[in-house]
């Protein structure tokens, strides 16, 4: 019932916007359709098909079709309380670990900064594409799309009529003036005058197949900032109060192109601790929290909510510096292959996530076996075979509560095969036990992010792609990975819990909470039960138990 | 250096001696209690390390029976027979248990020995523990023991107790402890001046990191590298004396005391091979026993210096009781010596002191006796002297009277025509004789009535002069006397009678004269001599022989055929009178030299 509500109400929202974007979008469709490269580059031009990715523009399309029978179903439903119903109105409380002291996306984050600000600032602004889990783009503020055969010069058509939360119109101008200054590299503009007015352009000088990931990704958000860097965009909630590190107040976008919002407005509390969430979500304080990820067999941590772990998104690896004393790739590989992931795995992290010797997760590539994961330290030992190593210095996250013994536990396996491993906090460490975030469900974004965080050279891929897409990720990664400059450890999901009160909401399998192209994982669209509500549910499953 | 001094030191240094021996006895002694009491006290320190580590112990066993008796420990233990084991769980389970029961360490291990759950370094589950891993028939050990044990950031020492937990058929050990750490060593009851260190036998060499006291890491710690490594050679208690200044006083005395410990790789630790694992080091300042040491030297410098003082009081006392009859005999025979016969010593005691006093009086007593005879036989002498001078000097007047009266006699009798003329030249001749007795007589009678000097300043050079004057007419006639005068010019003015010293001189001028019948020199010098003038008269003639010399001062004796031997004591008594002194120097067949010494001013006589 709650989905057959959400697709009603989403239905009247988006009737109201007439048919015109439909046709451009099928337009789009059909010229992506056309696009040579859609069969060589696999996910990313899969992507490319709205329809397969939009429900909520089938149902636009389909409106007339659909409204008697929704109306049918009305009737149907007529028996089902009201009071499931879902209504307007409300505070959503969410709660989350960081203190940012800026609305921005910050550039070296913890993955828990980049998850909270990734969060937080999807609430505020929209980016032109999405990316749904598997991956596949789908249209945000930009409808359609194209690129020529290189992958240099893209063409998009935005949503016509969209504001900005002080009333602007988010016209190709504006978003050009908005993309420019984050990506200096890139020539973005307004179409040309033989373009539709929504038409926006951009020219890249390299070919650049995964633009649409790029996108996606939160630092693409299409944010406009006031004189007090507050973030104005186009998304369903907007800034009402800001106390840097403690407290975000928003409220319901009324103008909101995907339609108002369901609650009237959502409040974040920054700096709690994943104890203090669950105890908050528990006592009926909080509504959405960052909670600890779950083994997959794993009783519920929480009982008074429900608890999501997403996938793997997560990267926990060793970083070794540039300059360090671990330039002998020989101390690096036998150290990678001393480490006894299983047991980390298995004990310390209590099963979550999966042990890996790749950066990126299994669920991206499906080639992470290739890579072993399993100890051998008589091969580390003949690997330092008559060499002297010198005594090195490991460092972590002090704020990662799991991190201190995961070091430790690296540094003791590192005893077994003769390397002293010393850990501090203090002065540049030769190593660095560090997570980082995998921002995209797209491989090869996520690999250069990683890349990037890492401190890694830039993956090549090949300048004429292979048949196979992942042939040309996999030589990437092995490229990254063959002088263990890093050594990837595990992959780890993030996992989010919800109150009773929210209802027709979930995060994604990628732990995102505000998946537009999804009603069930968009903020925009969840809504509270009041207290009536939630005890007359009570009362049922009660009943329904007995 | 006199007798009394010799006495004196000689009782000194034996005071000294003495007091050196006694002083060095006692400081001996004292050292000897003081170090004894320093073993005792170290000992006491050690004794009380023993049974505050027993007491540890037991709490460190107590603290484990209760953690082995938990519930979270059963329910591990009952899982790991289920083969149940929830290693993620269990993994922060020993740091809960042991921050729970106050303890530094635990691990909970399965029956092989493998770690299930670590308190002191959480990542070493699945790591065998290396107290048990090698053990192959497990007995339950009843008391503590000391253990080496790693972690992350190094070794380190610790007091632990094992407890098997039997839950089904395989055991699960439960090994906790507590570290022996500066903590530790707050906990024992030092007394003052004593300080305890603990030195952690971890490493295969010295290392200065692992010795701390109550404060941390113990400074100077490379002072005792030394006695670490002898105990680390014999595993034998020992003892050094550690300094830290060049004053004594700051070096404390540092008893080392092996702490051993079981073997890693088995649990019956009763029967295992100990392994030396630390040291305590108990440390006792000898500032009380330098300090003893100061005062008993400064109390025996005291004492001693008063012994010394008492002796030399006392030596002293004594040596005067035994020199003082010494020193009387002394001062008696030097009063003899001068001429003072009638010294007596005092005669004090009955002993041979006693017995020599008496001797030296009876001697004195008879030197007087003998010098009054010498006296009354020179008297005799002076007077037989003086009456043969006396028959002599009027014999010869005598002589002539007798004669001219019998002449006249005879020439009245036989030719009274030339009595006139006989009586005419009798009287002339007897008056002639008698005068010449009453010179005889006069000269006596002034001999006897020698006036007092009346002194007035006057220049000796010009009574020279005027002597000679007087004598002038007589050495021309007998020319063959050549007169020297070396008279100073600067001789100073002197208080004197001129008209005594001038009949002096003229004595003194006629004798050399007389001593010169066939002719020589006669010198006259005067010359200043600090505050004296000397006047000297020498001739040539004949000289003086010593017996002399001697008696040529005695009135009446005379070498001359018709002296009166008067003249040269008319000198010495004018001379006398003016506190000079005449002395006499005569060579035979070289001459005679009188020299008389007058002071300048006859108040500073002599």
């Amino acid at each position: 019932m709650t989905r057959i509500a959400f697709q009603f109400r989403a239905a009247t929202r988006e009737a109201s916007r007439g048919l015109a974007m439909s046709s451009a979008a099928s337009s789009v469709a059909k010229g992506a359709s056309a696009c040579p490269g859609r069969a060589k580059f696999g996910h990313h031009l899969r992507s490319m098909d709205l329809r397969a990715s939009n429900h909520r523009n089938d149902a636009i399309l389909f409106a007339p079709i659909t409204l008697p029978v929704v109306a049918l179903i009305l009737a149907v439903c007529a028996t089902a309380p009201a009071s499931t119903r879902p209504h307007y109105g409300g505070t959503l409380r969410i709660m989350m670990q960081s203190t940012p002291n800026t609305l921005d996306s910050p550039a070296n984050a913890t993955p828990t900064e980049y998850w909270d600000a990734s969060r937080t600032l999807a609430l505020i602004g929209d980016t032109l594409v999405e990316l749904d889990a598997a991956g596949r783009p789908i249209p945000a503020l930009a409808l359609a799309w194209q690129s020529d055969p290189s992958f240099r010069h893209w063409q998009f058509t935005l949503r016509p009529g969209i504001k900005f939360h002080d009333g602007t119109l988010a016209t190709p101008a504006a978003i050009a003036q908005i993309l420019s200054p984050i990506h200096p590299e890139w020539k973005v503009q307004a179409g040309a005058d033989s373009l539709p007015a929504t038409s926006l352009t951009i020219d890249l000088a390299t070919s650049m197949p995964n633009l649409l990931a790029e996108l996606a990704l939160p630092r693409n958000l299409l944010l406009k900032r006031n004189s007090a860097r507050i973030p104005i965009g186009t998304g369903p909630f907007l800034v009402s109060d800001w106390q840097p590190g403690t407290q975000l107040k928003l409220a319901a976008n009324e103008e909101s192109w995907a339609g108002r919002p369901f609650v009237d407005s959502v409040e974040i509390e920054y700096g709690k601790s994943l104890h203090d969430q669950a105890i908050a979500v528990e006592s009926n304080k909080a509504d959405v929290i960052e909670a600890a990820p779950q083994p997959p067999n794993a009783s519920p941590a929480l009982n008074a909510s429900s608890a999501a772990t997403s996938l793997p998104v997560e990267l926990m690896a060793l970083a070794f510096s540039a300059n360090s004393r671990t330039l002998d790739i020989r101390l690096r590989e036998a150290l990678a292959l001393a480490i006894d992931r299983k047991s980390i795995q298995t004990v310390l992290l209590k099963g979550v996530g999966t042990a890996s010797a790749t950066i990126l997760p299994n669920w991206m590539t499906g080639y992470s076996a290739v890579f072993s994961t399993q100890s051998n330290l008589q091969r580390a030992r003949a690997v330092l075979a008559n060499s002297r190593q010198p005594a090195l210095t490991l460092s972590y996250d002090p704020t990662d509560p799991q991190a201190q013994l995961i070091a430790e536990r690296i540094a003791l396996n590192a005893r077994e095969i003769g390397i002293t491993v010393q850990i501090s906090l203090t002065g540049n460490a030769d190593m660095r036990l560090v997570r980082v975030a995998l921002p995209s469900p797209d491989p090869a974004t996520s690999l250069i992010e990683a890349a990037r965080q890492l401190g890694l050279a830039q993956p090549s891929f090949a300048p004429t792609p292979r048949r196979d897409p992942m042939e040309d990720l996999y030589q990437s990664e092995r490229g990254l990975l063959d002088d263990h400059q890093v050594i990837p450890l595990f992959h780890l999901p993030v996992a989010t819990a919800v109150g009773t009160r929210v209802r027709d909401w979930g995060p994604d399998q990628l732990g995102r909470w505000n998946e537009r192209n999804n009603a069930t994982h968009s903020l925009a669209d969840a809504w509270l039960a009041d207290s009536q509500t939630e005890d007359r549910e009570a009362a049922r499953s009660l009943v329904e138990q007995r | 250096m006199s007798f009394r001094k010799k006495l004196l030191l000689l009782f000194a240094a034996t005071v000294l001696l003495c007091v050196a021996v006694i002083s060095a006895s006692v400081y001996n002694t004292m050292r000897h209690s003081v170090e004894q009491a320093n073993q005792d006290r170290a000992s006491a320190i050690a004794a009380q390390f023993r049974s505050e580590f027993q007491r540890r112990a037991q709490d460190v066993t107590r603290k484990v029976d209760a953690i082995a008796s938990s519930e979270i420990v059963q329910r591990i233990a009952l899982e790991q027979s289920r083969g149940t084991v929830d290693s993620g769980q269990n993994v922060t389970e020993a740091r809960t248990l042991a921050t729970q029961q106050q303890l530094d360490f635990l691990e909970i291990t399965d029956s092989r020995g493998t770690i299930l759950s670590s308190a002191q370094w959480q990542a070493k589950f699945g790591y065998p523990e290396a107290a048990i891993s090698d053990t192959t028939t497990p007995a339950m050990p009843t008391v503590a023991f000391l253990k080496r044990e790693e972690l992350p950031d190094g070794a380190t020492l610790g007091l632990f107790a094992e407890r098997i937990v039997q839950a089904g058929e395989q055991p699960l050990y439960v090994i906790g402890g507590e570290r022996l750490n500066q903590r530790f060593l707050t906990t024992l009851d030092i007394p003052a001046g004593t300080r305890v260190l603990l030195y952690q036998n971890l490493d295969a060499n010295w290392n200065p990191q692992l010795l701390f006291d109550l404060n941390g890491s113990a400074s100077g710690a490379d002072k005792f590298a030394r006695l670490i490594a002898r105990v680390r050679d014999t595993q034998q208690e020992s003892q050094s004396v550690i300094r830290w200044t060049s004053d004594s006083a700051d070096a404390e005395v540092f008893h080392a005391i092996p702490l051993t410990g079981p073997k890693l790789g088995t649990l019956d630790h009763a029967g295992a091979t100990q392994q030396l694992l630390g040291i305590l080091l108990v440390g006792s300042s000898r500032r009380p026993l330098i300090e003893l040491q100061r005062q008993v030297i400064s109390t025996a410098m005291f004492v001693g210096g008063a012994g010394i003082l008492v002796a030399v009081l006392a030596s002293l006392w004594f040596a005067a009781r035994v020199t003082r009859p010494v020193e009387s005999l002394a001062l008696a025979a030097r009063r003899v010596a001068a001429g003072d016969l009638n010294a007596k010593v005092e005669v004090e005691s009955n002993d041979e002191l006693g017995e020599l006093a008496a001797s030296f009086n009876r001697m004195t007593e008879d030197l007087a006796l003998q010098k009054d005879r010498a006296v009354q036989a020179e008297r005799v002498a002076a007077w037989r002297e003086l009456a043969r001078r006396l028959a002599h000097e009027l014999k010869n007047p005598l002589f002539p009277l007798q004669v001219t009266v019998e002449n006249l006699m005879r020439a009245k009798q036989k030719s009274p025509e030339l009595f006139e003329e006989v009586f005419h030249e009798s009287t002339t001749t007897l008056l002639a004789e008698i005068n010449n007795l009453k010179t005889i007589i006069g000269r006596f009678s002034e001999f006897s009535r020698m006036p007092q000097p009346q002194c007035q300043s006057i220049q000796l050079n010009d009574i020279v002069r005027s002597v000679l004057r007087v004598f002038q007419a007589q050495l021309q006639e007998k020319n063959h006397i050549i007169v020297n005068t070396v008279l100073d010019g600067a001789l100073p003015q002197i208080s004197a009678d001129p008209d005594l010293l001038h009949r002096a001189l003229q004595n003194l001028v006629l004798n050399a004269i007389d001593a010169m019948p066939q002719g020589g020199s006669l010198t006259i010098r005067t010359a200043p001599n600090g505050d004296q003038v000397e006047l000297s008269v020498s001739d040539s003639g004949s000289g003086l022989t010593p017996e002399e010399c001697e008696r040529l001062f005695t009135p009446y004796y005379t070498t001359k055929q018709h002296g009166t031997g008067l003249g040269l004591a008319i000198v010495q008594s004018v001379v006398s009178d003016h506190g000079g002194k005449i002395s006499v120097d005569s060579k035979r067949d070289e001459g005679t030299t009188f020299t008389v010494e007058l002071p300048i001013d006859i108040r500073n006589r002599s």
